[in-house]
């Protein structure tokens, strides 16, 4: 029966072939092929450690975020330090500043403009130009100067000997204060009837108050350093 | 007799040259599947050969056999590990059990000869 033997010679063929392969498959060198398990345990491993990776990338992305949003913040804060220390220096008076205020002109009595008079009948003193300035600090003056000699904390006024001394400095006659601020309203507080102005002039000294756009007004000159004087601390403060 | 016995030699042989030769390669993964197709086709010759010395052979029976108990044993494996079930252990011995009966078989038949 040639149909039954050609099946059963198609069958030992096929039988072969598949016999041949496995044996190709199972027979080679341990080290290019994996047990089945093995593989999977592999593959399982590697699909942890991508999941890791994955993961450890969107931390780092995060990380990268928060540091670019420190910088950007110690950025702003070094700015915003950088506008306070300016602020305070500015009212420190350790820098020159510049803006619309007045001018103050005050000077004796020339000698002999009076008859019988040989000297200054009346000579500006210290508690004049304190009036002076006090008036100007009362009328929101920012910043004021006296013969160039910036005001400041610890500046002073006094009568040393015949003349008059600011920030230990010695300014002669005539007095020129500076002061910035609304004009109006420091002339205006200086010019006041019965006021400083008033009370210079019936003393018969000249007292000339110009308003002024801009005015110029420079640094303190002198070292500010504080010896004695300490911050007080919160917790010492109970 | 003797034809279809030098027939089925030639076949075998001719299969295992090729098989040989062929640059056919399957993955290591794939492996037990034909592992286990190979098993229930040895399976089906014995019992082939058991049903030629029986007088009983069937074309038909042995070729559909052959074919079906070598796809279902590789689908059984195949679901098997899909499910996480060992069924590739119950294959090899449904079959191994039905191979050494069958070669029980063929031995009474050669030596009661």
């Amino acid at each position: 029966m040639p149909t039954r033997l050609y099946a059963v010679a198609l069958v030992a063929f096929v039988l072969g072939l598949l016999i041949t392969v496995q044996a190709r498959v199972a027979g080679q060198p341990p080290g290019e092929i994996l047990p089945a398990a093995r593989v999977q345990e592999l593959t399982a491993e590697l699909r942890r450690l991508e999941e890791a990776s994955a993961g450890l990338r969107r931390e780092a992305g995060e990380l990268e975020q928060k540091i670019a949003a420190a910088k950007q913040g110690q950025t702003q804060a070094r700015a915003a330090l950088q506008t306070e220390i300016e602020k305070y220096r500015i009212q420190a008076g350790l820098v020159p500043v510049v803006g619309p205020g007045v001018e103050v002109m005050i000077h004796n009595m020339p000698a002999g403009s009076l008859p019988g008079t040989e000297q200054y009948v009346f000579a500006v003193r210290d508690e004049d130009l304190l009036r002076v300035v006090n008036e100007l600090w009362g009328a929101g003056a920012e910043a004021i100067a006296v013969n160039g000699q910036r005001l400041v904390s610890t500046s002073e006024i006094r009568l040393a000997g015949t003349f008059i001394d600011v920030n230990l400095q010695r300014i002669t006659p005539p007095y020129t204060i500076v002061a910035i601020g609304d004009p109006d309203v420091l002339a205006s507080a200086l010019e006041i009837e019965g006021g400083v102005a008033e009370m210079l002039r019936a003393f018969g000294a000249s007292c000339l108050i110009k308003k002024k756009d801009t005015v110029r007004i420079p640094a303190y000159e002198g070292t500010m350093a504080f010896q004695y004087a300490r911050p007080i601390k919160e917790e010492v403060r109970g | 007799m003797w034809l279809g016995i030098s027939l089925t030699a030639v076949a075998l042989i001719a299969g295992v040259i090729i098989g040989l030769n062929v640059p056919l390669f399957i993955p290591q993964i794939y492996g037990k599947y034909l592992g286990i197709a190979i098993l229930a086709a040895i399976d089906s010759v014995f019992g082939g050969v058991r049903a030629g010395m029986e007088e009983r052979f069937d074309n038909a029976i042995f070729v559909s056999g052959f074919v079906s108990n070598t796809l279902l044993a590789a689908g059984l494996v195949f679901i098997g590990d899909r499910l996480g079930v060992e069924l590739y252990t119950a294959a090899v011995v449904a079959f191994g059990v039905r191979l050494f009966q069958n070669l029980a078989a063929i031995r009474r038949k050669l030596i009661k000869k």
